[in-house]
């Protein structure tokens, strides 16, 4: 009784040392970024770990300081584009999945089938077709590219179902043929029903959505061009690292790196609880 | 179906009108105000800084006062920010929705041809070209005897250093300055490394322009090199420079000279202060005798787009942003260094550090960079090079081996 108890204990010190060490490994770089954005010197390369003197002025400049590199409107153009992406994004992956889940049609399975091909390949690969399609429909100057990268972004959402089709799927499906006994239509079982039982696969589409286009690159990068005021974050922060701006801009960096990820930290605290939640809300009977 | 598609683009059109209207709108510039003058609207390309108000809208200033000289056309502007080094990759693209006029990183010029977006200069307005600047200026953007652009300022990499730890004498030879102070230099960049196999005879692709003759990094001359390259590493006021150490190091005082160019200028200014050095680069000393280190060379230059719908205002433009007026104010509004040559005689230029350097070593210690499709290949070997000196591996036994190992690499194809 005894030894099993030390035998416990002494593999649970081991475990959490383990832990204790990959943690400090995976949270050393984070936990450098802040530093360094709080970093009073200038330049991209330090000798010491830890800064010599602390500043704000890095935070305070990326605000301020707007003329060459606009870091707020940079962040309001990401944050729409996000924003937007993500709701047309999570209603279109839930569409589809509740679709391919609960109804049956012909062109299901060679739909899955053809899903499941096309996500193999990477979406970049069609980057070119898809501006010169952008450019067709004159979404491509001016204020009209948060469109074109909304477009972008959530277009393709409906390929990428199998998660919540999956989830779906184990939902039993006596509970909407008591619904549609009851006279309920499948946009009401799917609204009223199907979607108060997943809350946890609707908070995680919604995080992956957003997350997409808030840190995409290749997208951003090929349909702004040479349209500054359109620019987003992720283009800003690797501007910042030209060699023109990084001995300059370098600590800024740092504090826009933190910056950006505050809106997806926000989302995911609040979102969090409801991962927890699962079926709780399930059925009696 | 058709009809569908029919109003789908005509409202598509629409929609692109008004977004192209509402720029407009932001950013027109005065033009001609006579009724009958022709109306032209130019997308001009260019870095932020050129733009900004912070640093004195380089670029509105110019096109305005190029709008007042040509009242026969009645211009709309239409401003975009792209950086020489990447604006070609965007024009190659898509050339139609790209800029008519641009500025370019010389050595992205096979970018431009091969993509058919760049535009050649010719006739009168070639030979106004030529009479503004050098023969080494002008072959820099010159392709297969076609000139593509204005080039309006040199780029390349010279020596900042510290007066007050160097002499005027001791920055002409390096190993003078490892003896008085400590000197850093990017010796893992396949940008700064050629330039001690330049100094001992090695060559890329003859004269730069003839790629059918090759690199010449293996032989005997070549090896010295590395081996110097391998005694120099171990020398202990000698510092590698990468992601920003040599400049960390002249902040903290630790580093007494770096290699570097005219971007870091207001760095190493607010720095060193009135201790602010610049030169063209220092020889070094191979088996007793000294060798002149060289630079790899190019310039910026002010390219039209082929597929410019208003040619000629294009072409005029582009010819007036080079020109020594808009050189000058480039210079006095973001200290970009004037290459014209009626500029080269101003007392107030020609007395700046910088400016000095910057054409020194263009002129005298320099290469001009290859910009022939091969040249692709020769980076990452020579990097390579100095990554495994730096790491020991490339000692003075194999040295000669892996010297021919880089100059095979620095041939082929790429795919090995």
């Amino acid at each position: 009784m005894n030894s099993a108890k030390t035998k416990r204990t002494r593999n649970n010190v081991i475990v959490h040392i383990i832990l204790a060490v990959l943690a400090v490994i995976w949270l050393f770089p984070i936990f450098w970024v802040i530093l360094t954005s709080f970093r009073a010197e200038k330049g991209s390369y330090v000798s010491t770990f830890f800064p010599k003197s602390y500043t704000l002025a890095n935070y305070k400049k990326l605000f301020t300081d707007t003329t060459i590199l606009n870091f707020p409107r940079m962040f309001t153009n990401t944050l729409i584009i996000a924003v937007f992406s993500c709701i047309l994004s999570t209603f279109f992956v839930l569409s589809v999945a509740y679709c391919l889940s609960r109804l049956r049609f012909k062109f299901r399975k060679p739909y899955m089938n053809m899903a499941m091909i096309l996500g193999l390949f990477p979406g970049f690969m069609s980057m070119v077709a898809v501006y010169f399609i952008l450019k067709a429909v004159g979404l491509t100057e001016g204020s009209l590219i948060p469109l074109a990268l909304i477009l972008c972004y959530s277009g393709g959402a409906a390929l990428s179902f199998q998660i919540a089709k999956g989830f779906f799927d184990t939902i039993p499906i006596s509970i909407d043929e008591a619904a549609m006994i009851d006279g309920c239509t499948h946009w009401q079982v799917f609204t009223k029903i199907t979607l108060p039982l997943s809350r946890p696969i609707i908070i995680y589409t919604i995080l992956t959505s957003f997350i997409a286009p808030w840190v995409d690159f290749i997208f951003a990068k090929v349909i702004c061009r040479a349209n500054a005021d359109q620019y987003t974050v992720a283009i800003g922060l690797w501007k910042m690292l030209e060699k023109e701006y990084i001995d300059n801009w370098y600590t800024c960096f740092a504090a826009g790196a933190v910056l950006i990820s505050i809106p997806i930290a926000i989302l995911f605290l609040r979102m969090q609880k409801y991962y927890v939640d699962g079926l709780s809300g399930g059925v009696k009977g | 179906m058709r009809q569908k598609w029919k109003r789908l683009s005509a409202a598509a059109a629409v929609l692109l009108f008004l977004a192209v209207m509402s720029v407009m709108a932001g950013c027109s510039a005065a033009g001609g105000s006579e009724g009958d003058s022709e109306k032209v609207r130019l997308m001009v390309w260019s870095p932020s800084e050129d733009q900004s108000r912070g640093s004195g809208e380089w670029l509105q200033k110019c096109c305005a006062a190029f709008a007042e000289q040509h009242p026969e056309w009645d211009i709309t502007f239409v401003y975009g920010i792209a950086d020489e080094a990447t604006a070609a990759n965007s024009i190659a693209q898509d050339p139609e929705a790209g800029a008519d006029v641009f500025m370019y990183a010389n050595d992205n010029i096979t970018t431009l041809t091969d993509s058919q977006a760049i535009a050649k200069f010719g006739g009168k307005y070639e030979k106004q070209i030529r009479e503004n600047a050098s023969e080494a200026l002008l072959n820099s953007v010159t392709l297969d005897g076609f000139l593509y652009g204005v080039p309006f300022t040199t780029n390349t990499w010279f020596m900042y250093y510290d007066k007050s730890v160097f002499s005027e004498e001791d920055i002409k030879s390096l190993e003078t300055m490892l003896q008085k102070g400590v000197v850093s230099f990017p010796f893992t960049n396949g940008w700064y490394l050629p330039s001690f196999y330049f100094g001992n005879g090695c060559t890329m692709f003859g004269d730069g322009t003839r790629e059918e003759e090759g690199v010449d990094f293996g032989g005997d001359n070549a090896v010295e090199v590395t081996n110097y390259l391998i005694d120099l590493i171990h020398n202990p006021h000698f510092v590698v420079d990468a992601d920003g150490s040599g400049m960390a190091g002249l902040r903290d005082g630790s580093i007494n000279a770096i290699f570097s160019g005219s971007w870091d200028y207001e760095s190493v200014k607010h720095i060193l202060g009135d201790n602010l050095g610049a030169a063209a680069l220092p020889e070094y000393t191979l088996d007793g005798t000294p060798r002149q280190m060289y630079a790899y060379s190019g310039s910026k230059a002010i390219g039209v787009n082929a597929h410019s719908e208003y040619m000629v205002p294009a072409v005029e433009l582009a010819i007036y942003l080079g020109s020594a007026e808009a050189q000058r104010l480039h210079y006095e509004l973001r200290s970009v260094i004037p290459c014209s040559t009626e500029l080269q005689e101003d007392p107030v230029i020609t007395s700046d550090p910088v400016f000095l350097a910057q054409n020194e070593t263009f002129d005298r210690t320099s290469k001009l960079q290859p910009f022939v499709s091969r040249m692709a290949n020769c980076w990452a070997p020579i990097e390579n090079m100095g990554k495994s000196i730096r790491n020991g591996t490339v000692t003075h036994k194999n040295a000669a081996e892996q010297t021919k190992a880089m100059n095979k690499a620095m041939n082929s194809n790429g795919i090995q």
